[in-house]
């Protein structure tokens, strides 16, 4: 399936949905895929990709922090049996006062780490996850501190220790 | 009185641990000697990168993505430059992308041969470690010849790469090519694909089946060793591989049966040197001649990519599987706004834990190896210690001290002094 016929699909079941094709201009061109959608279609956009190809490889959940809201992108890699494969990202958001996205453990099992890892590192909540214990983060780590927000509840300058910038005298 | 009673065990491997080369901690559920569960704890290497790339600019984020792993420095490196070439829409060099070539296959080759003395350890063949990593000096050598340096050779730049590979590299390649050829894989053949005693020791341990391998997104030889054919140097027509003749290797190729075992993993990694071995020699070939950088200078790149907008996906097959980086830019602003990665082990130990329900103890050690699991590379996000408390942190130096003194008890003679070496093998 090309990047053309699958942006198609996409745009013929999902109508809302932003659907946008770039292209690299390495020796060899490759197109991407770019979707987004609203966090009340996502999971149905998800469930639509496993449909197309049962076989889809879940890679990646980029989450960030955006101002007021919380932006989560999923990489997916697509008919990689036919040798050229297709890259999809699908990118999602929430507000920042009602940070819940909802989970597709059940639709992609290897999703569980990387959605443990957003849970604990931005504080998206997500609902219906199997396992929602703390991935990295040291147990004692204190509640409420999401360590890559960018607001007031991210890291604070008192918080970083030994981590100085090489250009900033007073670190040591 | 009747009644069967039925107890599990839990027993923690890890996060120190004699059969794991870095920290990572399994909690194992036992029901005698059957595995019905394996828990993975994450984070005892993190070292806050994603947070640290916030407060850097385009060109040291580079740096610091080479010193995510020493092991696949150069697969990181390599991936976030493609992110942030395909983002700002900067063109390589041919010549600089057949030099990504070479260098991205010795490293192949080296962490290949790493991982088969590693293997080879774990099941308790000793001189196969030390010879296997003997033959990897070889390339080592060739490494720092080109580079600079043993590990982290800093091969690249956004738009090309830093180094050159001149008539005498060339006729050190080849040489070296030869060697393999001739002395080093002859050998390893015999142990890893006729051996009877590792056969025997590897065949049916630690299975992933193919059905777990893709529900689990497993990448790398761990995919492949279960019949998966993915890599990414094919599916993505990255960079100048497609001329190379660059595809996937499977198990089926060589023995004729997959079974997703560790055996099937050990088979891929094998195939895989003489794949490598065959793209350089090719390479080395059909190098043109020309420019290596985009940019002549590189402050140049600073300067453009201040006034970039958008965001890039580079990925690229390292020797343990698929490295995925994302950047994004914001206009005025000299670093990129996210970087986010996603190595290999992720997904691999999640898929290895799995898979290791209802094996047995004694196939842990070698099936968590079989993955070549790299947690310095996992463990890259996130932050700072925030304990303000009195909790006391013990170094290695105290818990040498009190290993010591323990020893001492048993034996007054010992004469040992707590010295810091090191765990872990990235850290070679």
């Amino acid at each position: 399936m090309t990047p053309e016929e699958f942006a198609e699909r996409v745009k013929a079941k999902f109508e809302d949905a932003e659907v946008k094709i770039t292209e690299n201009k390495l020796p060899h061109p490759r197109k991407r895929i770019w979707i987004e959608v609203t966090r009340e279609k996502f999971k149905d956009l998800v469930k639509f990709l496993k449909e197309i190809d049962p076989a889809a490889q879940f890679s990646v959940i980029i989450a960030e922090d955006r101002g007021d809201k919380l932006t989560a992108k999923y990489h997916w890699e697509m008919f990689w049996g036919q040798g050229k494969s297709l890259s999809v990202v699908i990118g999602t958001a929430c507000p920042k006062d009602d940070p819940v996205l909802p989970t597709i453990t059940d639709i992609f099992p290897s999703s569980l780490p990387y959605e443990r890892e957003v849970q604990e590192f931005l504080g998206i909540k997500y609902e219906g996850i199997p396992d929602p214990r703390r991935l990295f983060l040291p147990d004692d780590f204190p509640e409420g501190i999401y360590p890559l927000r960018l607001d007031e509840t991210g890291i604070k300058p008192e918080m970083v220790k030994n981590a100085g910038h090489p250009y900033r005298r007073e670190s040591k | 009185m009747n009644g069967r009673i039925e107890y599990w065990v839990k027993i923690p491997i890890g996060p120190i641990h004699p059969a794991l080369e870095e920290p990572e901690k399994f909690i194992i559920t036992l029901d005698g000697e059957r595995i019905i569960n394996v828990d993975v704890k994450l984070g005892y290497n993190l070292r806050g990168l994603e947070w640290i790339a916030m407060r850097r600019n385009w060109i040291q984020v580079l740096y610091l993505a080479e010193r995510i792993c020493g092991i696949c420095s150069f697969s990181h490196n390599h991936t976030y430059a493609r992110a942030v070439e395909e983002m700002a829409g900067i063109e390589v060099p041919e010549r600089a992308e057949y030099i990504r070539v070479i260098i991205g296959e010795l490293e192949r080759i080296h962490s290949h041969l790493l991982n088969l003395g590693v293997v080879a350890h774990t099941i308790g063949y000793d001189t196969v470690l030390h010879l296997s990593w003997l033959a990897r000096e070889k390339v080592m050598d060739i490494l720092e010849d080109i580079g600079g340096n043993r590990v982290n050779y800093a091969g690249n730049m956004i738009g090309g790469v830093r180094r050159d590979i001149t008539e005498k590299h060339k006729r050190a390649i080849l040489d070296m090519i030869y060697y393999y050829r001739q002395e080093v894989m002859p050998k390893i053949e015999e142990v890893f694909l006729y051996d009877p005693t590792v056969e025997a020791r590897l065949r049916d341990s630690g299975v992933i089946p193919k059905r777990i391998a893709i529900e689990y997104s497993a990448q790398g030889p761990t995919a492949r060793g279960s019949g998966i054919k993915k890599d990414v140097r094919y599916n993505e027509k990255l960079g100048v591989y497609p001329d190379l003749g660059v595809k996937p290797v499977t198990p089926k190729e060589f023995t004729g049966v997959i079974k997703g075992d560790v055996f099937d993993r050990m088979v891929v990694r094998v195939g895989e040197l003489w794949q490598s071995m065959e793209i350089i020699e090719r390479a080395l070939d059909q190098m043109p001649e020309g420019k290596i950088k985009a940019f002549p200078k590189d402050n140049m790149i600073i300067f453009k990519l201040k006034k970039a907008e958008g965001e890039g996906i580079g990925r690229y097959e390292a020797p343990r599987g698929e490295v995925i980086h994302y950047v994004r830019a914001e206009p005025g602003r000299d670093g990129p706004a996210k970087w986010k990665m996603r190595e290999p082990t992720f997904p691999n130990l999640f898929a290895v834990a799995r898979a290791l329900v209802g094996e047995q103890l004694a196939d842990v050690p070698v099936a968590i190896a079989s993955i070549d699991p790299c947690l310095s590379c996992t463990d890259r996000v996130a932050v700072i210690d925030a304990n303000t408390g009195k909790r006391k942190v013990l170094t290695e130096v105290d818990l040498l001290k009190e290993s010591i003194k323990k020893t001492k008890e048993i034996n007054p003679n010992i004469k040992a002094k707590p010295e810091r070496i090191g765990i872990g093998r990235c850290a070679l």
